[in-house]
């Protein structure tokens, strides 16, 4: 199933696709491995519509939901 | 000692951040370093030398970053060196435990053609997570030696500084291995190398980087090629005509980029990274295993109670009480006996200069000086002490994803609570740490707030006046007003300041032990600030401020000031020398109208409206000299001005309102 990151569940694992959004962000989510194909853990969900902790590639990153909104993935599990 | 004859052997540190990266260059250099800007920036450089087998090596620490592309002026910066000054060895430390991230920033450092030297670091974490690794195998990937270390044990110094010597002497081969990507983009790498080694546009640089950064269409590498290409073409002959000869190297590359586009239905820059990412992916599955943990480690517990939804807000909240109110409760004891001991040596003063116009200068100046250290001393030092222990630790980074909502209601990330934070100890640092976030925009907009966080001088004087006199659930009401501003006027300046606000992006840092050395070098640097920004401010101020005691013209500055002071504010007249000095030293305030009024028993001089009224004013009416004089070295003067005059009006304004809703309180018997 095709979703944004954010919409993602704690737990789920999914495929990034597509990452809408400014040149500068693509790059620095790029460097950070966030790249097509990679794949991405939701690990928490930060109340009151905050940020989530995901795992990619091995390493802990916190992304605001703007921009996890921004994140195209395909739902793996 | 001075020899020579002593080779230099230059050394560049480069890695994330977060991989311990200062801690090894503390273990590497000891004492001897020098800690200044880059040239021109406000970026930290760090330079220190080591003496090995009769080299001096000398070591340039750099930025800590993830990529060497132009997201960031730390990037910029880092490449720039590499290129330019071409360090005879480049040291980079990967953190052993996310080595698939940190090996792609090695990847680019390997584009550079510099020998290499990659120190595995945080290996003792990498175990703890069930990562075994392969050096043999990864030094035989890589092309150049592979040190496993845990910096915070000391473990493996030695060799590396061996390797440092081996490799300058040639007696040991560091030569990083050329990376090939797929197909279509190696294609489009050899024509644009092709091309270049015909026009020569900038030579000095790696060719094949060179070509991979005008496929990534790098900005800063753009602009440098079309500065060139002006320059009319001086090897330009006929006998060897190729079609790219004639043109435009950027027009010819751009149609290799497009076709890169249509191919792969991506971003080159984007392709060129997933490339990087995938080459990276292929050398780690030769050299690392992960063994599965059926035990969660402790860390990731640690995180699911800190990080809980509500027990994480909890925790949250104590710690930053218990942190306010130790710091200060430590400190009133230890900043009130160094005051009277101070104050005790006024007799001796006397005996050595006497008495007189000179006399009572030095005097006022030594009394600035006192009176910075019994800020200082016993409040902002202890005060960033824990604080560095907490950022060390991989606590901020937590306390930024739980506050990250909550910075939206003003129009900033999580990141930009960590200067709030250093704000409660004293605006200067606090200005500056709003370096750590990405965009100018942001960075005005979270100085503006820091200035309206009360500083421990600011908090001092609610606690002497409202805290003693009225009680502490007045001065819990005037944080409260204070929050309610900060939010309010926050939301104000997010309408005024054009742009979109940035989301967060934050790498969350493994929780671990905080070191000394970084947590000790992280305070002074803090306090340093404070110390040549704050302090020669705060003497020069003081001795003004005597002269014009002396020179009796207080009394005059008060019957200036009293249309606002007493007719608008309603506070006693001579509140209004006592808001002039605040602005040199706001704790200041408090003492003056002791001296002002004769008496520290300021009930018997004060109502409580009045009371609750100049703490209001003094909470926002100016940032302090020393900040201002931050402001400007962070904004420039024209921003710094709206934000000084800005202030003053609030906070003549909120006074007012304040003094009314107060006074009509107690008129109609509701409080007092």
């Amino acid at each position: 199933m095709i979703t944004a990151l954010i919409d993602l569940n704690v737990g789920n694992k999914g495929k990034i696709l597509e990452i809408r959004g400014g040149r500068m962000v693509n790059q620095r989510l790029n460097d950070l491995g966030l790249t097509i194909g990679s794949i991405v853990t939701v690990k928490r969900r930060a109340p009151f519509a905050g940020p989530i902790h995901l795992l990619v590639r091995g390493s802990n990153l916190a992304l605001g939901r703007g921009i996890a909104a921004k994140i195209i993935v395909q739902r793996l599990t | 000692m001075k020899n020579s004859n002593i080779q230099k052997i230059r050394v560049a540190l480069a890695g994330n951040a977060n991989v311990g990266k200062s801690v090894i260059f503390n273990l590497l250099t000891g004492l001897h370093q020098h800690i200044g800007n880059w040239p021109g920036k406000t970026i930290e450089r760090a330079v220190g030398s080591v003496y090995h087998k009769g080299y001096e090596i000398e070591i340039i620490d750099l930025p800590g970053i993830y990529s060497l592309s132009t997201y960031s002026l730390e990037e910029i910066i880092s490449r720039e060196f590499i290129l330019t000054e071409k360090p005879d060895v480049i040291i980079n430390v990967v953190d052993g435990s996310i080595l698939e991230r940190n090996l792609f920033f090695t990847l680019q450092l390997m584009e550079l053609n510099t020998p290499l030297i990659l120190l595995v670091n945080q290996m003792d974490i990498a175990r703890s997570k069930g990562i075994l690794l392969d050096f043999k195998k990864l030094e035989t990937a890589v092309g150049f030696p592979v040190i496993p270390t845990v910096a915070t044990r000391g473990i493996g110094f030695t060799k590396v500084l061996d390797d440092i010597v081996a490799i300058y002497t040639g007696k040991k081969k560091s030569i990083p291995k050329t990376t090939f990507y797929g197909p279509e983009l190696e294609a489009q790498i050899s024509k644009i190398q092709k091309v270049l080694e015909i026009k020569k546009i900038l030579p000095t640089y790696p060719q094949r980087w060179l070509a991979l950064k005008i496929l990534e269409e790098d900005e800063e590498i753009l602009k440098q090629i079309r500065r060139k290409q002006k320059v009319p073409f001086q090897h330009f002959r006929n006998d060897h005509k190729q079609p790219e000869e004639y043109t435009d190297i950027l027009v010819f590359s751009r149609a290799l980029i497009l076709s890169l586009e249509e191919f792969h239905g991506h971003s080159c820059g984007s392709l060129i990274t997933s490339e990087r990412y995938d080459v990276v992916s292929s050398i780690l599955s030769e050299v690392q295993q992960i063994e599965a943990k059926i035990v969660p480690p402790l860390r990731e517990r640690i995180d699911s109670i800190i990080l809980h939804p509500i027990l994480g807000y909890f925790i949250l909240f104590v710690s930053v009480t218990l942190l306010l109110f130790g710091v200060f409760y430590i400190g009133d004891t230890v900043s009130s006996s160094l005051l009277i001991l101070f104050e005790n040596l006024k007799p001796f003063h006397v005996d050595v200069f006497g008495e007189g116009l000179l006399s009572e200068l030095i005097w006022a100046s030594l009394e600035g000086l006192m009176g910075g250290i019994s800020i200082a001393l016993p409040y902002i030092l202890p005060f960033y002490l824990i604080l560095g222990i907490l950022e060390d630790s991989g606590y901020m980074t937590r306390i930024a994803f739980l506050m990250d909502r909550l910075m939206h209601t003003i129009g900033l990330h999580g990141k930009a609570f960590i200067p709030c934070m250093l704000g409660i100890g004293c605006n200067v640092p606090a200005c500056l740490g709003c370096r750590i976030l990405e965009r100018q925009r942001d960075r005005t907009l979270a100085i503006f707030i820091v200035t309206l966080i009360p500083c421990t001088a600011q908090t001092l004087i609610i606690f002497a006046l409202v805290g003693k006199f009225l009680g502490f659930h007045w001065v819990l009401l005037l944080y409260l007003l204070n929050l309610l501003v900060i939010i309010i006027l926050g939301k104000l300046a997010l309408k005024t300041l054009p742009g979109e606000p940035m989301g967060l992006i934050m790498e969350m840092v493994s929780f671990r032990k905080p070191n000394t050395k970084v947590v000790l070098t992280q305070t002074w640097f803090r306090l340093k600030e404070f110390i040549y920004i704050a302090l020669p401010l705060i003497i020069v101020g003081n001795i003004i401020l005597k002269a014009l005691e002396i020179y009796e013209f207080l009394d005059i500055m008060n019957a200036v000031l009293s249309p606002v002071t007493v007719t608008l504010l309603e506070l006693p007249e001579e509140i209004g020398i006592a808001l002039i000095f605040g602005i040199f030293r706001k704790e200041l305030a408090v003492i003056l109208l002791g001296t002002l009024f004769g008496t520290m028993d300021f009930a018997t001089v004060m109502s409580p409206v009045q009371m609750i009224v100049f703490s209001v004013v003094t909470m926002f009416y100016i940032p302090c000299i020393a900040t201002i004089a931050a402001l400007r070295r962070e904004l420039r003067w024209k921003k710094t001005l709206v934000i000084v005059g800005f202030e003053i009006l609030f906070a003549i304004a909120i006074g007012v309102v304040v003094s009314r809703v107060i006074q009509f309180s107690s008129d109609v018997g509701l409080i007092f």
